[in-house]
């Protein structure tokens, strides 16, 4: 059992001491976990910081042309980030949106999507986006899709010891694009509900849905249909087939029944910022 | 149970601060209760409400969910240090002439958050303002008087610059 | 009457009317304001509540030892070290200290702990055990006042009561008041209109939550500092809760973070009494966020069926209004609430026929209280929507409809009081032009194809009083000719402290330096009811200018002996001196002629005034009134309020880009703290309006903390809000002024709810107005 404040300057060190003592707690960021000490929902004996880990941080583009998101990255870092992203301009909408300036200074991709809180904005725009998520576990690596990242509630891939290491987006195209929809009571709140759209270049279209069940919602019918035509009978087929998918809460934030209502909504807003006239093909 | 409390150094408006910390004590405690800053103020300790802000190593960020332990490494400054600043001054003195605050709970994490603004951005418009500080709650004033001394402030602060 | 005022037409050189910074800007704004929580005593303790997890149950017993076990744990205390008889309550005193045999709502304070820290106490509380029988809950007021509903309070008949509460089971208290023939009058009308509206629970989300310090001296006498409206409550509810005389009992006031209500009455204090008197050493309380929003107190939830009766031209003839306040656990503030809302149910209209009625119901949850507006939010979301109504089914203009019918020089309110000074028409008239409403858009034109909003008007228009109970003024000419005053009214923010100070220089005529005002102490301070009830201004403020003038006439009285004349003959002149009338030469400074009184003949020139309102609330002649809990209430003050709103038709979301209010203040002693109150209460308004709800889950409130419930953010703020203040000179106010606080809420959501109509032709019944409602109302079949 491992007990006080870790502070690891690579990955396998980090892995390491997860090894050791499972029930450490890795601490990105820190504003998830330190509010829940805040609140006791935790008390765990050991913290790892991942803040001193080179390989996990910044923004940078891979030889083939992915772009690596490194775990540490801020969602300030991520909603600035000037390079062309292509389709995963959505998720530098997403990142805008989180919260408030001051948590985009602390908060992390790799802390937010560990956490799996599926009211957040980053999930449904790296389904969205078709992004991996790289992964380490002791001695060994791998990449997920982030449409299999996103398991449940709270829930991820991560395996016991495993920690996210970076988030990598596909090759941007010219001509490609992505946005994100988020409604919410107030600036700042959670989503009641939100909508990831990218467009290729070629006009293929992938809509995913957030905050309306444990995971992302897309739907492969949906995404065929909006491709080839964005009439509003179009629209709504495809809001049908992704309400069908959904399974959202009754909250504070809203019911289940206007979660659901609201998919369409959103999805029309959506495909309208998508700057592609609604009714005719690309 | 709790972990037996450590030793830190920590680096606070410019100076080493020495605290002792158990595990979980976050940055807002230790400032408060261990170096009477107590300017930063516990609103609500979940990071929502922002009166608790100061800024580290140049950026705001929460003192409720900075572990204290995770700030070793950092500069960290509350309005205690930065009152003798040009720029905190002109946005005090804003503040002062435009009303901007009330009862003043929200005020250091509004000049806080209003600061840092500047220090990145020292043209803000109104909504660049609006969306740099909603992360600061306040419920006497109706925010408005508080967008208007920060703007009064930059325009204070840019014609010193160009002044000779 | 009392005649403690003073006309100033024109003062260019006086305090009053100048936007004074307020005299703690510099310890606010650069973070050394000293608020409860930035308090410490040596060898002060740390306090933490344990709160009942059960909304009803009996309390069997307590095992304390594991708790008293914990090193660092100084003393504990629960109903136990409390007497049954000794009870707290500002109209019906039903409240202990803490839960004492049972437990009446979710979060309770059943015991509490004080530790050598926060975490230790903390950790104790959470190690104390309480053993409980459940027991089924009341918890919505209709099914508490049916026969066999679950008491919440088995002996009401033996709690003291102010006034003709109608206490009975978990009835709190009843009032009507009734004027004119009603049922006959329907008779007349050519339109009605009838509706029930729901209104939420609000928190008040002060920045600063609840705390309290309390310290036991040497000789046993306690001294307690707390985040409080008023000293005086403090101390009453304190002593009545614990059985203390008053003179046991001191009680300070450090800087507020805000109260809008929930400070007015007790929270922890008097169990922090409890453990200081336990422990034999100071203690600190301070709660978490989410212990405020469950532990003290918000706004009434309230159901308000309402009836409205209009000729064909317009002229209101006819109003029922039927209310039913959800009370909580205790009664606290609830029968002022139900009593103030009935009297202003009406608005600033004349209607001759009357009849508003309503209960206060005890249910097992968390009491409501005292909170920005009184009441007066809740009716005039139904009253001013009623309004609307009926001009839309006449095709009247909503201003036409006002105006026809609004309250003008030598009408009376409801119930008989007179109006001494009438800002209505002004106020209208203001917003009418500044918002452009003549050539606003007719509806057709707002409706662009593919558009994605809709945007309307909403006009509202409300009143509000100042006044109430007691206050007092003592202004004390120091050696050295400058002035100290103490009046006892607590600034909570809102900039009382300077407000005041200005009306004190103003009427001796000396600049704001020469004058100090005392922090509130019930040891030193006259007793001053509370800041609440928009009332410090004005009541306290004439206490401060007639204390003034006392001090005037001593200065007068000696100046006279110094210049051997009489004192007729002497005048005050600017700066702090005085002179013979007519002879330039001949003046005395405050200094000189305070020296005389100090050391040659009279004694330390003291000038004090206490009063209580006077002006009966209610003619006899005029009306039938059954408990109502105040016989004097106040002045009135009258607000017009136009709002734009966005409706985005996509998801139902609201937002307001633009606002115009004017409020008749009667004087604005500082224009910008009456802009300041103006531009906050219409953000809290629009909270109330569109976002805040309090939720329960069950027995359990569902939302106390930040994350869940929202208030609006600098984002949601309008852009852009034109305030006008209007100065109708109120003859009894001081320097003319009358009140502000409240005003400004009071007709927010029914103007917000007035533009969603014209926007989208939705009438919504319910707050807040919130997408999912709204997109309710416009989609109806989506939730088929």
């Amino acid at each position: 059992m491992l007990q006080g404040f870790f502070l690891p300057e690579t990955v396998d060190q980090a892995t390491a001491l997860l090894a050791q003592d499972p029930e450490a707690k890795l601490m990105a960021g820190g504003a998830t976990l330190v509010a829940m000490l805040n609140a006791r929902v935790i008390e765990p004996a050991a913290l790892i910081s991942l803040s001193a880990i080179p390989e996990i941080q910044g923004i940078s583009v891979l030889p083939d042309g992915r772009i690596r998101i490194g775990a540490f990255t801020r969602h300030r870092e991520t909603a600035q980030c000037t390079l062309h992203l292509g389709a995963a301009a959505v998720l530098r909408h997403a990142a805008s949106q989180i919260a408030n300036a001051t948590v985009r200074n602390m908060g992390t991709i790799g802390g937010s999507i560990s956490f799996a809180d599926p009211g957040l904005d980053y999930p449904p725009a790296l389904v969205a986006a078709q992004a991996e998520v790289e992964i380490a576990g002791s001695g060994s690596r791998r990449m997920v899709a982030a449409h299999d990242f996103f398991q449940d509630w709270y829930l991820t891939a991560l395996e016991p010891g495993e920690m996210v290491t970076a988030v990598v987006l596909p090759k941007p195209q010219a001509g490609a694009h992505g946005v994100y929809i988020k409604h919410a009571r107030v600036a700042g709140d959670y989503a009641t509900a939100s909508v990831a759209a990218c467009v290729s270049a070629q006009g293929q279209i992938r809509v995913t849905v957030g905050a309306c069940g444990p995971v992302p919602i897309r739907d492969d019918d949906a995404d065929a249909l909006l491709s080839e035509d964005r009439s509003e009978s179009a629209l709504a087929r495809a809001g049908a087939l992704l309400q069908a998918r959904a399974d959202p809460l009754d909250d504070v934030r809203g019911s289940a029944n206007y979660r659901r209502a609201l998919i369409p909504r959103l999805l029309l807003r959506a495909v309208r910022q998508l700057a592609l006239p609604v009714g005719a093909l690309q | 149970m709790s972990a037996p409390r450590q030793t830190l150094q920590l680096q606070v408006n410019g100076a080493e601060a020495e605290v002792r910390v158990g595990l979980h004590d976050s940055l807002l405690t230790v400032l408060r209760d261990q170096l009477q800053l107590t300017a930063a103020k516990r609103g609500c300790n979940q990071g929502v409400c922002g009166a608790c802000t100061v800024v580290r190593d140049g950026y705001t960020v929460r003192a409720c969910l900075s572990l204290a332990h995770g700030c070793t490494h950092a500069d960290i400054e509350t309005l205690e240090g930065l009152n003798q600043e040009a720029s905190m001054q002109a946005l005090q003195k804003a503040f002062a002439a435009e009303s901007a605050f009330q009862c003043g709970f929200c005020a250091p994490g509004m000049l806080i958050s209003a600061h840092a603004l500047l220090l990145h951005n020292p043209s803000p418009d109104a909504d660049q303002v609006r969306a740099a500080m909603s992360g600061n709650l306040c419920r006497c004033t109706g925010y408005a008087p508080i967008v208007v001394a920060v703007l009064q402030a930059a325009a204070h602060l840019r014609a010193q610059e160009l002044a000779p | 009457m009392n005649t403690a005022t003073k006309q100033f037409d024109a003062l260019p050189e006086g305090a009053v009317g100048q936007s004074v910074t307020q005299l703690e800007s510099d310890e606010k704004l650069t973070g050394q304001a000293q608020y409860i929580a930035d308090m410490y005593r040596p060898g002060m303790l740390h306090g933490a509540l344990l709160q009942s997890p059960h909304a009803h149950a009996l309390i069997e017993g307590y095992d304390l030892s594991a708790a008293q076990a914990l090193p660092g744990v100084r003393a504990i205390v629960t109903g136990m070290d409390l007497e049954p008889a000794h009870r707290m309550g500002a109209f019906i005193k039903d409240e202990p200290a803490m839960a004492l045999d049972k437990v009446r709502y979710c979060g309770e304070i059943v015991a509490a702990v004080a530790a050598d820290t926060e975490a230790i106490a903390r950790q104790a509380a959470r190690l104390i055990k309480v053993f409980y029988q459940v027991l089924p809950a009341a918890l919505d007021p209709a099914s508490a006042l049916q026969e066999g509903a679950p008491l919440v309070h088995e002996n009401t008949d033996s709690y003291i009561k102010v006034f003709d509460a109608g206490t009975q089971g978990n009835l709190c208290s009843r009032t009507s008041m009734r004027e004119g023939d009603l049922e006959s009058a329907w008779a007349q009308c050519d339109v009605v209109v009838e509706q029930v509206y729901h209104t939420p629970g609000q928190a008040h989300v002060s920045l600063e939550p609840c705390g309290a310090l309390a310290e036991i001296d040497a000789a046993g006498r306690i001294t307690l500092w707390s985040a409080n409206q008023s000293v005086f409550r403090v101390q009453a509810n304190v002593c009545e809760a614990l059985g203390l005389p008053m003179t046991k009992l001191r009680c300070l006031t450090p800087r507020i973070g805000a109260g809008f209500g929930n400070k007015m009455e007790a929270h922890v204090q008097p169990v922090v009494v409890l453990l200081a008197m336990k422990a034999r050493k100071p203690v600190k309380l301070i709660l978490s966020r989410e212990e405020d929003f469950e532990t003290v107190r918000a706004r009434h939830p309230a159901t308000i069926r309402m009836k409205t009766g209009a000729r064909r031209d317009g002229t209101l003839i006819a109003r029922e209004t039927e209310l039913l306040l959800d009370g909580g656990a205790y009664g606290d503030d609830s029968p002022g609430v139900l009593g103030y809302a009935l009297l202003m149910n009406c608005g600033p209209y004349n209607i001759a026929h009357v009849h508003a009625h309503g209960r206060v119901a005890y249910t097992h949850k968390m009491r409501f209280g005292a909170f920005r507006g009184f009441g007066v939010p809740q009716v005039t979301f139904a009253s001013e929507q009623q309004i609307d109504a009926i001009a839309r089914e006449l095709d009247m203009d909503a201003f036409a409809i006002r105006r026809l019918n609004m309250k003008r020089d030598g009408d009376r309110w409801l119930g008989g009081q007179s109006i001494f000074s009438n800002g209505l028409a002004q106020c209208l008239d203001a917003v009418e032009q500044g918002s452009g409403w003549k050539h606003r858009p007719a509806q057709a034109d707002t409706k662009a194809a593919n558009s994605e909003s809709r945007t309307g008007m909403g006009l509202a228009i409300s009143a509000h009083i100042s006044g109430l109970l007691a206050t007092g003024a003592i202004v004390r000419m120091l050696e050295d000719g400058t002035l100290l005053l103490n009046t006892g009214a607590v600034d909570i923010g809102q900039g009382s402290n300077t407000a005041l100070a200005q009306m004190c220089a103003q009427a001796l005529q000396v600049p704001m330096d020469r004058v100090a005002i005392a922090s509130p102490d019930t040891d030193g301070s006259p007793y001053n009811w509370g800041t609440t009830a928009s009332r410090v201004t004005y009541m306290t403020g004439r206490s401060v200018v007639a204390a003034a003038g006392e001090v005037e006439k001593q200065i007068k009285k000696y100046a006279g002996a110094m210049m051997e004349c009489a004192p007729e003959d002497i005048e005050l002149r600017q700066g702090g001196s005085v002179g013979i009338k007519g002879v330039a030469a001949a003046s005395l400074s405050f200094a000189q002629v305070s020296g005389y009184a100090h050391w040659a003949a009279g004694g330390p020139i003291i000038g004090s005034n206490s009063w209580v309102f006077d002006q009966k609330t209610v003619d006899p002649k005029r009306a039938v009134v059954l408990g109502l809990p105040f016989a004097n209430i106040g002045v009135f003050s009258f607000v017009a309020q136009v709002v734009e709103v966005e409706v985005d038709t996509l998801s139902g979301k609201v937002r307001v880009p633009r606002a115009w209010t004017a409020a008749d203040v009667g004087r604005a002693i500082n224009p910008a703290m009456v802009r300041g109150q103006i531009e906050g209460a219409l953000v809290q308004g629009i909270g109330y309006a569109l976002t805040e709800e309090l939720v329960w889950d069950g027995p359990r409130l569902a939302n106390p903390s930040l994350m869940d419930y929202k208030i609006p953010t600098m984002a949601e703020v309008p852009p852009s809000h034109d305030i006008y203040i209007v100065e109708t000179q109120e003859p009894t106010g001081p320097y003319g002024a009358k009140s502000v606080g409240e005003l400004g809420i009071n007709a927010v959501a029914a103007a917000v709810a007035n533009g969603i109509v014209e926007a989208t032709g939705a009438r919504l019944t319910q707050l807040p107005l919130s997408a999912e409602r709204v997109y309710q109302a416009l989609y109806p079949q989506d939730f088929a």
